[in-house]
């Protein structure tokens, strides 16, 4: 596998889309790589954010963020 | 992301080329407000506020995103609730070295999402929601925008752009990879495509928007 097709293989990695017997070449390839490759893969995961930032927010109930916070404020005095 | 794959037009986008920064599509903040990577530095003090200002800057967005995923409205909130607690309980975890925070804590909404969704083994039913929530209302929630999502909607806007500027079967392709959790295989089943083509649909649709987003870097 060049440095091209690991790019590929890297976007379809950060999503989860990539088959088993794929991975394992992957894993490999990431291996021979080394820093390049972790570099590489740590950008992709830009997509996730841009998925992410490409849907209109949602609005969730107030009560949910009291709740949240209640939680927290318990597990620190816990 | 991608609403409906029927009856757009096909209309692509120059792409540019690629080039060598970091991307980066986080939205823009108000002057003098705390980056993420100085929240997730509070969060991990055990500062709550930090917690706090988190969840009023990405509530929406994660939000946003377990709803595409799972189509309900209650769970989603619940799923909020406890992606946030273990943002809180993981941020330990969290290294800015491997990413920013937005997509360390969107990596983690999506798996939960998608976790939720086959444990409930829920595919059918909420196939058949999101048909009719494609069909009724392709944004899946309106309400009244806060100054948050004023900031946001520009960078929505133009991810946007760069999504829809792919052509139809790609598009798909990606909405079923990232939001519904497919494997290729299950792709190809679904759309009665050849698994070769499906692959081919993913790596061109995703290198044409990891591409894309390299130069929103220069408009945001």
């Amino acid at each position: 596998m060049n440095f091209e097709q690991f790019q590929n293989q890297s976007r379809l990695y950060v999503i989860g889309a990539l088959e088993p017997e794929e991975l394992e070449q992957f894993e490999k390839a990431r291996k021979k790589f080394g820093k390049k490759a972790e570099d590489f893969i740590t950008k992709c995961y830009a997509l996730h954010e841009a998925f992410a930032l490409s849907l209109r927010p949602a609005k969730s109930s107030a009560a949910i963020k009291e709740r949240l916070m209640a939680m927290v404020k318990a597990k620190k005095e816990s | 992301m991608v609403s409906s794959v029927r009856g757009k037009p096909k209309r692509r986008v120059r792409l540019p080329r690629a080039r060598t920064q970091p991307i980066s599509v986080a939205p823009k903040l108000e002057p003098g407000a705390p980056s993420d990577f100085e929240l997730m530095k509070g969060i991990q003090t055990g500062d709550a506020d930090a917690l706090s200002e988190l969840y009023d800057r990405y509530n929406g967005i994660l939000k946003a995103l377990i709803l595409r995923v799972i189509h309900n409205e209650a769970e989603a909130d619940d799923l909020l609730q406890e992606i946030f607690m273990e943002i809180w309980n993981q941020a330990k975890n969290f290294s800015a070295q491997k990413g920013k925070p937005l997509g360390w804590m969107v990596t983690l909404a999506r798996r939960r999402a998608i976790d939720g969704l086959r444990k409930k083994q829920a595919y059918a039913r909420a196939e058949e929601r999101l048909q009719n929530e494609t069909e009724q209302q392709p944004d899946a929630w309106v309400h009244n925008a806060t100054e948050q999502e004023i900031l946001l909607s520009d960078t929505r806007l133009l991810i946007r752009k760069v999504i829809s500027g792919l052509p139809p079967a790609q598009q798909q392709a990606i909405d079923l990879a990232f939001f519904r959790g497919m494997s290729q295989r299950e792709i190809a089943a679904k759309t009665n495509t050849p698994l070769g083509t499906v692959k081919t649909r993913l790596e061109l649709g995703l290198k044409k928007i990891y591409d894309g987003l390299k130069d929103l870097r220069d408009e945001l």
